[in-house]
């Protein structure tokens, strides 16, 4: 099978936390790519290393070894502003908990993103949170504040905020952690969406094994190891449309997983 | 623009958190001009009888301090002030202490000011109206401000008094005119004479109006070349005597002293107020550090929130203090606010808050993005 040129690469990286005694080894010789439009989901025990492999591939936490290259940019050669512009243009986040400003509604969470990050103008900023409500399905809801929101719409309005700017890769921690399966499914497939419509790669942190089916390769860490990387089989419906592979998914109950070479 | 909207309404929304801060601010400004406007107007009163005559130019023994520590200077010089065509009308007046002899026999120091009384005098304070000053003619008639009635331990218009060992009379009362030391004591310059001490050649004051008041600085630049006598224009020789009694007092220095500590105790609160409510968002700003979002954008939010809440302090400030200062002028207490004061003291706490927010910032540190991911 031809492989397409990867868009987000770690290569050999390695982490380490503490010294002396108290030293932690969070990443051990870790690589990894992800191609345009793909949700990978990171998988494992906790303290397995997924955090900081998130962190370190999205430019977040340096890397005491190995290289990162996103869009053909080494991440961590660059300087902390080269870094923070990166990030401004390319990146989008959402993290465990919702992290929403308690004063502000849920349109004014998601217009600060553009308004303070891109000087986009106030109007414009708007316009594109009213998009990105419609997409969340929070159109009636925009003018809520978050402890007017349940928390599955509060998650919803956090993955808007990360996916306000387009942005080429997103990196999610735990998206559905607090959430029932109901709304976790709603976040997931927001996410699934951002990569399979709009070509972004999708970094999913996670425990939960639903999410499994959403995702177009699985990485299991293990004490800071990459222990098995999995990509659906995606020969037969790498043709056919969004809705059509949705369908797909829910005729069968588990998805078809191949081994990869680690 | 965003930044301020953002900033309105987190301060409406957690404007409980924001009270204090806003509370330090307003406090701090009303204490402030509380404080300085009562100073000034407290020494406004040593220079009543500069202020409240009619003379442009005051000519007096060399190096005199303050209106009230006038020394006897000759008459003679009044011909070098009118040597000067644009120096009009000179005139003496006198002005001293003397000892005020109550009714009870106690006694209390006061200050006697002895000038011309007819046409339009120039040592004469403008309260005096015209029935006032042809009464003042007589001799031993003196006039004396209504709120100094009881501390000379007199009544009323007709009681009568003795200063030194002379005998006067009360004919008329006058509002406004309180002083800080001794009561103002108004009277004719012949009534003056047998008041105080002195010779007949000899003045306090040598006076003269200037028929365009900013000619008067020139004259008296012309004066000064003189060893013998200072001069000063009415403006000069009132900041003087106000200085003088504002040093010799260290009402200036204690007044300072309180200012600056209510703007250390406000900037305290207000700091402590911001840095909670930041790092109560401290995960909300670390997202958006993680978006790109530059530090700088987010230092300028929590600047915007300080900037604000020095806005809404002082605009709670003002009416206080307006306020107040009506209360302490019903209760009698001169209290002045001149908008040289009230803009200096705004500019001060406003440089308060935002210095507040700066320090504020420190909670901004512990933002890592990173930190999220833990």
């Amino acid at each position: 099978m031809k492989r397409s040129k990867p868009i987000l690469q770690g290569v050999h990286l390695a982490r380490a936390f503490g010294e002396g005694d108290k030293k932690t080894l969070a990443l051990r010789d870790v690589s990894i790519r992800l191609e345009p439009g793909q949700v990978g989901l990171l998988m494992g025990p906790s303290g397995s290393g997924k955090s900081t492999l998130l962190a370190v591939l999205s430019g977040l936490l340096k890397p005491d070894n190995g290289s990162v290259v996103a869009l053909g940019e080494d991440l961590w050669a660059m300087s902390e502003r080269e870094r923070e512009r990166f990030r401004l243009l390319h990146c989008g986040f959402t993290f465990q908990g919702y992290n929403l400003f308690p004063a502000l509604t849920a349109r004014q969470q998601l217009e600060l993103v553009l308004t303070l990050g891109e000087g986009v103008t106030a109007g414009r900023a708007r316009r594109r949170a009213e998009e990105i409500l419609a997409v969340l399905d929070l159109t009636d809801k925009g003018h809520l504040r978050p402890n007017q929101l349940s928390g599955g719409e509060k998650q919803r309005v956090a993955v808007g905020r990360a996916l306000m700017k387009s942005p080429t890769f997103c990196f999610a921690d735990e998206p559905t952690s607090a959430l029932d399966w109901t709304n976790g499914q709603q976040v997931v497939k927001l996410l699934e969406t951002a990569a399979h419509q709009d070509g972004a790669v999708v970094l999913i942190v996670s425990h939960d094994a639903r999410l499994i089916p959403f995702a177009d390769r699985v990485f299991h860490l293990e004490d800071g190891r990459m222990t098995t990387q999995k990509q659906i089989r995606k020969s037969d419906s790498s043709d056919l449309s969004l809705s059509a592979r949705k369908l797909q998914r829910t005729r069968n109950d588990e998805p078809e997983l191949a081994e990869l070479p680690i | 623009m965003a930044i301020h909207s953002y900033t309105l309404t987190t301060l409406w929304h957690d404007r409980q958190r924001f009270l204090p801060g806003v509370l330090a601010v307003a406090f701090s400004a009303v204490l402030i001009n509380l404080q300085t406007g009562l100073l000034l107007g407290l020494f406004s009163t040593t220079s009543i009888p500069i202020d409240h005559s009619e003379a442009d130019i005051w000519m007096s023994a060399p190096g005199v301090l303050s209106v009230d520590l006038g020394r006897p200077i000759s008459q003679a010089n009044l011909s070098r002030m009118a040597s000067y065509a644009a120096a009009e009308s000179p005139e003496t007046l006198l002005l001293d202490y003397s000892y005020w002899l109550k009714p009870d026999g106690s006694k209390e120091l006061c200050i006697v000011i002895g000038s011309q009384l007819l046409g339009r005098p120039l040592g004469a304070v403008r309260e005096l109206t015209l029935e006032m000053r042809g009464r003042l003619s007589e001799p031993g008639a003196i006039v004396v401000d209504e709120a100094e009635l009881g501390r000379l331990g007199i009544t009323a218009v007709g009681d009568r008094a003795k200063i030194g060992d002379q005998r006067v009379r009360i004919v008329g009362l006058v509002h406004g005119l309180k002083s800080l030391t001794g009561p103002y004591v108004f009277c004719s310059l012949e009534t003056a004479r047998l008041l105080l001490p002195g010779s007949f050649d000899q003045a306090t004051y040598l006076l003269a109006r200037c028929r365009k008041p900013e000619i008067a600085f020139n004259v008296v630049e012309s004066l000064r070349g003189h060893s013998d006598m200072s001069a000063f224009t009415k403006e000069e020789f009132s900041r003087r005597t106000r200085i003088h009694w504002l040093t010799q007092t260290n009402a200036g220095i204690s007044t300072a002293f309180t200012a600056a500590l209510a703007l250390l105790v406000g900037a305290v609160v207000t700091s402590q107020s911001l840095y909670a409510a930041v790092a109560a968002s401290m995960r909300e700003y670390a997202v958006l550090r993680a978006l790109g979002i530059p530090r700088g954008r987010i230092i300028a939010m929590v600047l915007a929130l300080s900037f604000w809440v020095g806005i809404v302090g002082i605009v709670l400030a003002l009416p206080t203090t307006f306020g107040l200062s009506h209360v302490a002028e019903v209760m009698g207490t001169r209290m002045l606010l001149p908008h040289w004061l009230l803009g200096s003291v705004m500019l001060v706490t406003m440089a308060m808050a935002v210095l507040s927010g700066l320090a504020a910032l420190r909670s901004l540190r512990l933002t890592e993005p990173a930190s999220l991911l833990r």
